[in-house]
């Protein structure tokens, strides 16, 4: 290690601990920052350390890291991983910085979840021994152009280590258009017979086969572009499963219980999405030899996921707080609602700052029509776009409903829903918002 | 069953609807119902023809460059069609990609040049590492309505004599940084750079493009008369 850059981890860690361990604040960027700036090699220098996984795509990084985490837990003694949120460059550092690294003999093993745009650069200093792509979707194109695009830069990192194991949502055709040379493992959904002959619905991106550009078919969906997809017009099709989810027992908002291979799991948060997530901390689990009953152990271990699903108590109210930030995790989040047995309403909160994604044009194609269609009676938007949003649910068929511009009134609105579940899905800096108002009003612990 | 009927066609919806542009059927649904119109729609795709006679709106959405060279390679098909429809008067919304393909040719960021459907004289050209992104906000030069959105476009498109702008820029790129106008009009035609639900934020708009789309299939209705009844959103 050379001295510039043990001079910059060395002033990273002590960064991290004034802020950390001194000042009790996060500490989950600055140090980066710092040590970046001393020597920008900082992370190339420590890697040697380390067994490196990358966690990326669209929807479910935090969940999937989160739970590769815990299922790794069971087995090594040495996992860390980056806090949610932490997924640019600087977050990454600071996250090796505070390490503390209990055990010498076995290499530390790093978990992170990173931003697809930030791939490449982290790749390049860390040399990942995995990378665990879980899909892409349509989210903040006003950064990223095109989902191939992003598809594109998760790609150059994937290039610059071909001997880096990828473990693969193989249900998404959208990641069989690149030619690696790199292994790889598929996980996916055989829970349907492969009997189907469909098209996916019309709203739904990255439908062309990458071989010969015909819209693709399936055998089965399980949600947007996703399931066994084949061309009729050639031999394109889904690859054959390393691991597989082969049945679903029980969805409902609060947990899901399914198969995979044959063998009984459950995760205490619904939607169907959050199975894939889990599907890939379960492939990562085998790849690295946690056994079957450690990784069941470590799912049903019953700790709360870090407010991306979280259920609080409002008064007389049962509230589910989600996030939504694109079209696809919109309906996935709306189809998670529609397993709860009971009678819900829905209130929709809408920002439109960079962290949200600025065009808000993405509300329209978020199937709300069919909550009206099942019967969901009462609905109310608010946050900084509640205009846009208000629109939207009243084309949808609620037509004039309470909006609440101001989030200081939001336990007023949740206070006049007729129905004892409420969900309240907001977007990234709305949800910030919410988490404030109810922090204050002492609804939640504070923080995020 | 209602009164009266529209069939619109929804081009390509299944590569083309990028940014929400299905929400521009929708609000004209959402405005038809509340004057005793039915709104139906068709998908119109790869390899299917298109029947002129058959549709009374078209939308033509926007899409990402992949879908949008897919889409090129199948307009011949039905370019003559178009074509027709378009001057048969037909009531079309061209929105980013179906704006340009609507024209003549574009060139994507790597120099392909794109063929459009040549039913119109624009044509679009590319700016390199360059993209119009933000909100944007236009007044109509004939009626003095303001329309408002959002663009996201790295292409620059140039209109030709016979058409108009739908609207000068007060706030935002247009059609091409130049030369002020956004979107254009030739006869029902209306392309406009505003990404995807540009009728959902301007009812002012939708109401003008239904009432176009009335009065052509039922021209001894008096829909101005019942379209005064109705309040469009605006934001």
């Amino acid at each position: 290690m050379s001295f510039k850059s043990s001079l910059a981890t060395i002033v990273g860690r002590t960064t991290y601990w004034l802020l950390h361990d001194v000042l009790k604040r996060g500490g989950t960027s600055l140090p980066g920052k710092l040590a970046a700036k001393i020597d920008p090699q900082a992370l190339q220098h420590m890697a040697n350390q380390y067994d490196v996984i990358i966690v990326t795509g669209t929807n479910g990084k935090t969940l999937t890291t989160a739970l590769i985490t815990r299922v790794l837990r069971e087995k090594y003694d040495n996992v860390i991983t980056n806090p949610s949120g932490s997924n640019m460059m600087q977050g990454v550092i600071a996250t090796m910085l505070s390490a503390k690294v209990k055990d010498v003999a076995e290499k530390t093993l790093v978990i992170l979840e990173v931003d697809e745009a930030n791939v490449a650069a982290v790749t390049q200093q860390l040399k990942p021994k995995a990378f665990v792509l879980t899909n892409i979707f349509r989210d903040q194109l006003d950064r990223y152009g095109e989902i191939y695009t992003t598809y594109e830069k998760i790609l150059a990192g994937i290039r610059l280590v071909p001997e880096a194991m990828v473990i693969m949502n193989a249900d998404s055709p959208v990641f069989m258009r690149g030619d690696l040379p790199n292994p790889k493992l598929y996980f996916g959904f055989n829970h349907l017979p492969a009997t189907g002959d469909e098209r996916a619905p019309l709203n739904t991106d990255g439908v062309l086969s990458p071989t010969d550009h015909t819209i693709l078919s399936y055998r089965f969906r399980t949600y947007a572009n996703q399931g066994f997809y084949f061309s009729h017009s050639d031999d394109f099709k889904r690859p054959v499963l390393d691991y597989a989810v082969t049945k679903i027992n029980q969805l409902t908002p609060r947990f899901s219980n399914f198969d995979i291979d044959g063998e009984t799991f459950q995760i205490e948060i619904g939607g169907l999405y959050n199975i894939y997530n889990a599907l890939a901390a379960y492939t990562v689990g085998r790849w690295l030899g946690v056994e079957v009953s450690q990784i069941k152990h470590a799912f049903e271990a019953n700790a709360q996921i870090f407010g991306r699903q979280e259920v609080i108590r409002v008064h007389d109210k049962e509230v589910t707080i989600v996030l939504i930030k694109n079209p696809v995790g919109t309906n996935q989040v709306l189809d998670m609602m529609k397993t709860d047995s009971e009678p819900f309403s829905l209130i929709a909160l809408l920002n439109a700052n960079y962290a949200d994604g600025i065009d808000t044009s993405w509300i329209w194609d978020a199937d709300f029509e069919s909550l009206k269609t099942m019967g969901v009676q009462t609905v109310a938007t608010g946050g900084e776009r509640y205009r846009d949003l208000y629109v939207r649910l009243k084309m949808a068929g609620y037509g004039d409903h309470p909006y609440y511009p101001d989030l200081n009134d939001i336990v007023t609105a949740i206070d006049q829903m007729p129905t004892t579940h409420v969900y309240i899905a907001a977007t990234y800096t709305a949800m910030l918002q919410l988490r404030e108002k109810l922090a204050q009003q002492g609804f939640i612990a504070g923080g995020y | 069953m209602a009164d009266y009927q529209l069939h619109a066609a929804h081009l390509y919806a299944d590569l083309m609807n990028t940014y929400g542009d299905y929400g521009n059927l929708v609000a004209l649904r959402y405005y038809a119902q509340q004057i005793g119109v039915d709104l139906d729609v068709s998908l119109v795709s790869i390899g299917d023809e298109f029947d002129d006679q058959q549709y009374d709106f078209v939308l033509f959405g926007g899409g990402q460059d992949y879908e949008e060279a897919i889409v090129a390679k199948d307009l011949p098909l039905k370019a003559a069609g178009i074509k027709r429809y378009i001057e048969a008067d037909g009531p079309l919304l061209g929105v980013c990609g179906g704006f340009q393909l609507l024209g003549q040719y574009f060139l994507l960021a790597d120099g392909t040049r794109i063929e459009g459907v040549g039913a119109m004289q624009h044509y679009t050209l590319n700016q390199p590492h360059n993209r119009f992104t933000g909100n944007v906000e236009i007044v109509n030069q004939e009626t003095g309505q303001k329309y408002r959105g959002f663009e996201n476009h790295q292409g620059r498109t140039f209109i030709a004599d016979n058409q108009r702008p739908l609207g000068q820029v007060l706030k935002g790129k247009g059609n091409n940084g130049e030369d002020g106008g956004e979107g254009l009009i030739y006869k029902n035609v209306y392309g406009t750079y505003f990404h995807g639900p540009i009728l959902t934020r301007n009812g002012n708009l939708a109401l003008r493009l239904l009432e176009i789309s009335l009065k052509r299939k039922y021209p001894a209705v008096d829909w101005s008369e019942k379209l005064k009844f109705v309040t469009p959103e605006s934001f």
